[in-house]
């Protein structure tokens, strides 16, 4: 670990081990933002009720040759890492936050005082990052439509903007963040298709990345009733890979 | 619906979950609705709605007579469903044990909270096993976080409830010293395997499906707690009144189709 670590967050509009069987392009580039050779990372599968399924997955994906994986479960505290959350959460390099319900997801956390507790890990340089409600949660508001009507939900606002997800996946999930732009009560933000994710490091963009070719992120901005929506340069992982070796 | 009655069944381990083989409990549920064929719909949101939890249930029920669902919060997203209109058309909602924590803090961010008040109010009876018990009193006693420590309820009931009270004894000292110093307000300590009835928020019946379990009366008074057992009725393998020909009959196509 070093000393000053600045407060990073990753937020894929969906991707990585979750959706992208076989496509480790994501997961990759968050391990490496730790800086970390064999990086601490911790897995919270709150969003999925801590599916079993999901949890395996993780530890497929993140195994122990190149990383040491943990999982927190708040629905069997008894279960995965042990002791004190708070302690284990700031000792880690990197946490994970898998998709599912993010109105469960933040109601949950909330409960067991895990909103403190990871802006504190935010704060001291823990990599943030997940997808989908694991996106969502970090920004101030997030488009949701897991739950019958699409809505707005308040994430933890680490992030001062709004986010959608799965922006090029499911169908009128731009309609729907522009209608909510345009109703007024939501703040300007970025939109993400599966397979981009966005990196910010404090509250700004740093850069926009993609594990497929034609997955983009998009800046969206409302002016007198007006969506402007302006897709952000997008790297693409395995080019990046490519001209790094 | 039971129109004008108020009713809760929460139960301090049992049923299904806990006593696969032994349905008298979940039978006895069944039986409050007041109808030959209710209306079950499990929530089995303490858990997490894992797919083996709502599958046992399933199993428990498919083959009984009523006419059973699931609600899961966390597939809302593949199964979208109408939450409120699907509850209060309900006989009997009955929720599953896990973290009560968890439970209570998705219901409220579901606004479940109010729409269940609304079925209670409505009759349709509530019922519950652990967490899914303890929710309906104003305490109850969880290991939400670990270590047993007390967590805020929906406060139907008043006063508190510690299940598991012979299964998990770990929870007992720390509800009694709760009660005690008044940090938990008195209630009850429900046994695995007994079940307390509520008639609006008088306790009417304590039943049980096994010899030798109890509930406690529990009550403080100026530092000094005070422990009363109530003795449970024994419930017959069949409780109730004897199925009606047809519907034996009904129950056995039931259980042919579900050995398929």
């Amino acid at each position: 670990m070093t000393a000053a670590r600045l407060p990073q967050i990753v937020a894929f509009g969906g991707g990585g081990f979750s959706r992208e069987k076989g496509n480790r392009l994501l997961d990759d580039y968050v391990l490496e933002q730790t800086a970390v050779s064999r990086p601490r990372v911790c897995f919270l599968p709150s969003a999925s009720g801590d599916a079993d399924h999901y949890i395996v997955r993780f530890y497929r994906t993140f195994d122990a040759a190149r990383c040491e994986p943990t999982h927190v479960s708040l629905f069997r505290r008894d279960d995965g890492a042990s002791g004190d959350l708070r302690t284990h959460l700031l000792s880690q390099d990197l946490i994970y936050v898998g998709g599912g319900n993010v109105i469960s997801l933040l109601g949950v956390w909330r409960a067991h005082g895990l909103d403190e507790i990871l802006r504190e890990c935010w704060q001291a340089g823990v990599v943030l990052c997940g997808l989908s409600a694991g996106s969502l949660c970090w920004f101030a508001q997030g488009v949701t439509a897991f739950v019958g009507e699409p809505r707005v939900v308040d994430g933890l606002g680490f992030l001062p903007w709004s986010n959608a997800v799965h922006y090029d996946g499911e169908r009128g999930r731009r309609e729907q963040y522009h209608g909510f732009l345009r109703a007024g009560g939501l703040r300007p933000g970025y939109a993400c298709d599966d397979g981009a994710a966005l990196h910010f490091v404090g509250h700004d963009l740093e850069r926009a990345v993609s594990s497929r070719r034609g997955a983009r992120a998009y800046r969206v901005e409302i002016a007198a009733d007006e969506v402007t929506e302006t897709p952000l340069r997008t790297r693409h992982l395995a080019r990046m890979a490519a001209m790094a070796a | 619906m039971s129109q004008g009655s108020r009713r809760i069944f929460g139960l301090g381990g049992g049923g299904f979950t806990i006593e696969p083989e032994n349905p008298v409990l979940d039978r006895f549920i069944l039986s409050l609705a007041g109808r030959p064929i209710p209306r079950i719909c499990f929530l089995p949101t303490a858990s997490g709605d894992p797919d083996d939890h709502i599958a046992r249930f399933h199993a428990a029920f498919d083959g009984e007579l009523c006419e059973p669902s699931h609600l899961s919060l966390f597939r809302l997203g593949r199964r979208p469903v109408a939450v409120a209109e699907h509850l209060l058309s309900q006989d009997i909602i009955y929720v599953g044990g896990g973290s009560m924590v968890n439970l209570l803090a998705i219901w409220a961010a579901h606004e479940l909270d109010r729409i269940l008040v609304e079925c209670w109010r409505q009759g349709i009876v509530l019922a519950g096993l652990s967490a899914g018990s303890m929710c309906w009193f104003e305490v109850g006693v969880t290991t939400s976080a670990g270590k047993p420590a007390p967590a805020r309820g929906l406060g139907l009931l008043p006063g508190s409830n510690c299940v598991h009270y012979d299964g998990e004894p770990a929870r007992r000292p720390i509800y009694l010293e709760g009660v005690r110093t008044g940090r938990i307000p008195g209630g009850y300590g429900v046994d695995d395997g007994v079940g307390l009835l509520f008639e609006g928020t008088r306790l009417d019946r304590v039943v049980t499906s096994r010899a030798g379990a109890h509930a406690y009366r529990v009550h403080g008074r100026d530092g000094v707690v005070t422990e009363t057992q109530l003795q449970p009725e024994r419930l017959s393998a069949a409780p109730g009144h004897e199925a009606p020909a047809d519907v034996v009959e009904l129950r056995r196509v039931h259980e042919l189709r579900r050995r398929g």
